[in-house]
């Protein structure tokens, strides 16, 4: 990966693994951040060594204090400022003048109260440029890494977590002290704990970066408040997993957002900034999630054990009902039940009681102990159709919790497949549900949510195995020619393109459009008629009249050039009918298309993805049903191919009773071709193919109306 | 009043209220940077200025000033 440079690798380094750190600003009140800074450091069995500064202090917690960073005699890899907004600057200066490359930032009053902290927040930066400094920060609670070679808590959190692989980066702060006390209470370690805060200058792309390098980190967990680089975020998590493997999840605050209420278009009103986000993540192969106690669901998962191979799963029960909706949450979450070999088959007859049931689910029955699960746990793991267990119990009489929780466990240990537990209850399972928890055996309280985190991990791993996306241009395409239309316009003043010229900007990219002619009067309309070709459908053009056929501005079915001539006085008084002082550019002449499938083809600017392309069905399939799919520009083949399989309404087009098989290959191209203009093109804001005509296999596609807002 | 005499009361007071030596206090000093003045402190100084040269000072943007010098500048505002 080259996501880092070396320098910023080197500084990185000295920020999670330095040998010593000044805490700047350190002072001897209990209770306030500069104290609880100095005193988590010395808590947390730092192995290096501490340098408090703080100009009048002899000692802080009985380490010798200095008045200034300079004064400190030896080298120092990190220093820590929790000075004072108004004073960073000073403190700042002063690093970059004892070498200090590395740098955390806690304090507040930066660029999140506004005015005179926007300055503050710039003058760090300048300061950091000077002498080639990091920082992390401002405003943030700092950073903690678990890696006994270092133990540093960095940061102004009450507990340091235990150990673990798991990498965690916040956007907030305060989310952080949550998340730690909350994963305590699972056990759930972690490698790194992060805190950016304002990410004036490191940000969540360069870390990361950072923990996808990190030996001691296999799965990354990112809360984001926003995305200012959009693209830079996907780029980051496609090399990530695509050659470390490690998944990346993601909790993005601000679903709520009604970012798409005045946009000018079909595509502009359907794409809000979250359906963007939602897609853009899901492109990059982030797994998105929805609140932090599904975001540790899946960590675990993703942490604890091996990815399945396959999505065969056994499930393993001491009572039948849970044991049935295990296999309704399985089945709806795209899982197969397991069907067990003849060997598998044969050892459960003769080691299970007569009344278990030994199909999947297998039943060991309400009286099971610990050698009961033993014997069906081993024999399930070591069956080649099994991929995982789901090993669910329920707390009877006779039920031994805690030994049936050790075997588990111990059982775990022997067999690379994945396990993972659901304990159904909560008092009487917990000293259970410990143990699980303590030994790295993912446990959910839901069988809906195991299943979830099983499929996940499953759906994962066969992202993992296919080729990353590719974008290949089209070398055909006229860029220069839709610059030309395009700039031609804006200095024209226009900020809409009604269907002819859009058509010409389409055409330029070899988006299919049809031939057209423009008439200004009915004796040109009646010879273009003629060379248009019959028959013929003609339309008004203006940008006075949105919706054309509720104006009576459409004439279809024009048999004749005689018919045309007719047609355009027709169209003309009907639209004056319809709004009197309606500029007419012209009427659009068109050879009619053939019958097809109606689709809509279009495109927003995202203020963090940049070009977005949505796809969805036409008519009501997209006004009601919001069946639609968006994706960040360009698309390769295969993104191209998924739009059109994430909407519901996909059948249609492959052909279903009596339906024909339509032309996807054709639509597919044009999702490409359309993704390049976008990319290429940055004066279109949206743009709607709408509808496009999808004929049957092999005979293409057409675009039967289009517009362009810049 | 003269700056210089009230320069001298200034740090008179400084030095009262962070218990620290006159000598130790420098014109371009940063009370919190250079003296180590904690935001409680920063209260009791702009109160004990205040009371040195009896004056009612906006507080606000007293507590924005940073340095020495600029205390001095500052009061001499409000010192007839």
């Amino acid at each position: 990966m080259d996501g880092l440079s070396a320098s910023k690798r080197e500084h990185f380094k000295k920020i999670f693994y330095p040998e010593s750190v000044a805490v700047v600003g350190a002072n001897r009140v209990p209770g306030t951040v500069p104290y609880d800074m100095l005193i988590n450091i010395l808590r947390s069995d730092f192995t290096g060594v501490v340098y408090p500064v703080n100009p009048r202090e002899k000692a802080i917690a009985g380490v010798k204090t200095y008045k200034y960073v300079l004064d400190i005699p030896d080298p120092v890899d990190l220093a820590v400022l929790v000075y004072p907004s108004s004073v960073c600057n000073l403190a700042l200066e002063q690093c970059g003048e004892k070498g200090i490359k590395s740098v955390i930032i806690i304090s507040a009053g930066f660029r999140e109260i506004g005015g005179v902290g926007i300055e503050r927040e710039q003058k760090l930066l300048e300061i950091a440029r000077k002498y080639d400094i990091n920082f992390i920060g401002p405003n943030c609670l700092g950073v903690i890494n678990t890696d006994p070679v270092v133990n540093l808590n960095a940061s102004f959190a009450r507990k340091m977590p235990e150990s673990g692989n798991i990498g965690f980066l916040s956007q907030s702060g305060a989310l952080c002290t949550a998340v730690l006390d909350y994963a305590q209470a699972k056990h759930i370690g972690f490698s790194k704990f992060i805190s950016f805060g304002n990410k004036a200058d490191i940000n969540e792309i360069d870390l990361l970066y950072y923990l996808g390098e990190d030996p001691k980190t296999k799965v990354i967990l990112v809360y984001l408040e926003e995305i200012s680089d959009g693209r830079g975020l996907m780029k980051a998590a496609q090399e990530i997993i695509s050659q470390t493997g490690k998944p990346i999840l993601a909790i993005k605050s601000g679903r709520t957002e009604a970012g798409a209420s005045a946009a000018a278009s079909h595509t502009g009103s359907l794409a809000g900034s979250d359906e963007i986000t939602d897609a853009a993540l899901r492109q990059a192969g982030i797994i998105r999630c929805a609140n932090i106690e599904e975001m540790f669901n899946l960590a675990t998962a993703f942490a604890y054990q091996p990815l399945p191979d396959n999505n065969r799963v056994a499930i393993i029960t001491n009572a039948g009902g849970p044991g049935v909706l295990t296999t309704d949450a399985a089945i709806q979450e795209g899982l197969q039940l397991a069907k067990f070999s003849e060997e598998t088959t044969a050892m459960f007859k003769k080691t299970l009681p007569k009344t278990a049931n030994i199909k999947n689910p297998v039943d060991v029955i309400g009286d099971a102990r610990a050698d009961r699960y033993n014997i069906a746990l081993s024999q399930a793991l070591k069956d080649p159709n099994v991929d995982g267990v789901f090993v669910i119990l329920t707390p009877q009489s006779m039920t031994d919790i805690e030994a049936i929780a050790r075997e588990v466990v111990t059982v775990a240990g022997r067999y690379d497949k994945p396990i993972f537990a659901s304990f159904m209850g909560e008092k009487d399972v917990f000293v259970g549900i410990d143990i699980l928890q303590r030994n790295n055996i993912p446990h959910y309280t839901l069988p809906e949510t195991m299943a979830k985190a099983f499929a996940t991990t499953y759906k994962f791993k066969k992202r993992l195995a296919e080729p990353v996306p590719v974008f290949e241009p089209f070398k055909d395409v006229n860029k220069e020619k839709a610059h030309q239309l395009l700039d031609a316009a804006l200095n024209e003043g226009k900020t809409y393109l009604a269907e002819f010229e859009a058509s010409e900007v389409l055409a330029a990219y070899g988006l299919p459009v049809v031939t057209s002619k423009m008439a200004t009067s009915a004796e040109e309309a009646k010879t273009l008629a003629e060379e248009v070709g019959f028959p013929l459908v003609m339309k008004v053009m203006s940008k006075d009249v949105v919706h054309k056929s509720d104006a009576g501005g459409v004439v279809l079915n024009v048999q004749s050039a005689d018919e045309a001539a007719q047609a355009y006085a027709q169209i003309v008084a009907n639209v004056k009918k319809y709004k009197s002082d309606a500029h007419i550019d012209g009427i659009l002449l068109r050879r009619m298309i053939p019958k097809g499938e109606e689709v809509i083809l279009g495109s927003k600017r995202d203020v963090s993805f940049g070009g977005v392309v949505m796809f969805g069905l036409g008519g009501i399939f997209v006004e009601v049903m919001k069946d639609i799919s968006f994706k960040v520009a360009p698309l390769s083949q295969k993104e191209a191919q998924d739009m059109i399989d994430e909407i519901k309404g996909a059948p249609l087009l492959y052909g279903m009773r009596n339906l024909p098989a339509r032309d996807v290959d054709a639509l597919k191209e044009s999702l490409q071709r359309l993704s390049q203009l976008v990319e290429e093109c940055p004066q279109i804001k949206e743009l709607d193919i709408n509808p496009l005509i999808v004929l049957e296999k092999g005979k293409g596609c057409f675009i039967a109306d289009a517009r362009i807002i810049l | 009043m003269q700056k210089e005499e009230i320069k001298t009361r200034v740090k008179k007071v400084i030095a009262q209220v962070l218990g620290m030596d006159e000598a130790e206090i420098s014109d371009d000093a940063n009370f919190i940077f250079d003296l180590g003045a904690d935001s409680r402190q920063s209260l009791e100084l702009v109160a004990a200025f205040e009371e040195e040269f009896d004056i009612e000072m906006d507080e606000d943007k007293a507590l924005e000033v940073q340095t020495v010098a600029d205390a001095v500048d500052f009061i001499a505002q409000y010192v007839k």
